[in-house]
């Protein structure tokens, strides 16, 4: 009973706030690792093409940043999740369980706003 | 045919869990319905997981061979559909371990409201990935 409490307190809390840091880590460009699949290579934190190379060249090497985004808010939600685990149950008996289908559900559409810029061209 | 799996499980889920309870026995909603929509929560956590690795691995490819002919011929509205679709599948997988927990360990005083939202955005996700992903794949023409 006990584990099986702590375990729905972790995935709530894992879900809820991972919707939210992945939106931060989409907006702020905050990704664990960027990932180079062209030449096989993997780099902590973020990195653009332009940064190192002129912008014209960065079709030889894209980057991938949503593996890096995930994990981003993964580890934070991850964090979050074990805390969230380990109070006691009659902390968190007053939230509202909804939270964890709203904020994802907000996280949503804000990350449709943040890919507005694709459909203005 | 993971994806064809996952789509058929989470659509009955979804559908049963918005029927009314009031459906008659032999209608179809009622037979709909009557089939036990917890049963299929551990199918699509699994076929869940399994496509979003099997995505994760086939989006090398597309970054490196797709999006760049997408972009050259200006499939702008596409590259953003699909942009949406990972970042849609991120936080439904995310959600996996709550909608577990919703459906197989459900609280006594817990209303189905929640478990009804989790599963109609999960649904939601699933369907949107699936017709991006088709979409992005067809749209520059058989054999291109």
């Amino acid at each position: 009973m006990t584990s099986s409490a702590s375990f729905r307190r972790f995935a709530f809390a894992f879900g809820t706030t991972f919707a939210i840091l992945y939106v931060v880590a989409l907006a702020r460009d905050v990704a664990l690792f960027t990932v180079f699949p062209s030449l096989g290579v993997v780099l902590a934190g973020t990195h653009h093409t332009r940064d190192v190379a002129d912008p014209a060249m960065g079709f030889l090497a894209p980057a991938i940043y949503w593996y890096g985004w995930a994990a981003t808010a993964a580890l934070g939600a991850l964090m979050l999740g074990f805390v969230a685990a380990l109070l006691p149950g009659r902390w968190t008996r007053a939230i509202w369980r909804g939270w964890v289908w709203l904020v994802p559900a907000l996280s949503m559409i804000a990350c449709v706003y943040l890919t507005l810029p694709w459909f203005r061209f | 045919m993971v994806a064809v799996a996952l789509l058929g499980a989470v659509t009955h889920q979804t559908l049963a869990a918005w029927a009314t309870v009031d459906a008659r026995p032999g209608s179809f909603f009622g037979r709909f319905r009557s089939v036990p929509s917890g049963s299929f929560a551990n199918a699509v956590v699994v076929l869940y997981v399994v496509s979003a690795l099997l995505g994760a691995i086939l989006y090398l490819y597309f970054r490196v061979d797709v999006r760049p002919e997408l972009e050259r011929a200006g499939h702008w509205h596409v590259l953003g559909f699909f942009d949406l679709k990972e970042h849609f599948a991120a936080i439904g997988l995310a959600l996996l371990p709550a909608y577990w927990v919703c459906w197989r360990r459900p609280h006594a005083d817990e209303s189905a409201q929640t478990r009804t939202a989790l599963t109609s955005i999960l649904a939601f996700i699933v369907w949107w990935s699936f017709l991006t992903g088709h979409f992005a794949n067809n749209i520059m023409g058989f054999g291109s």
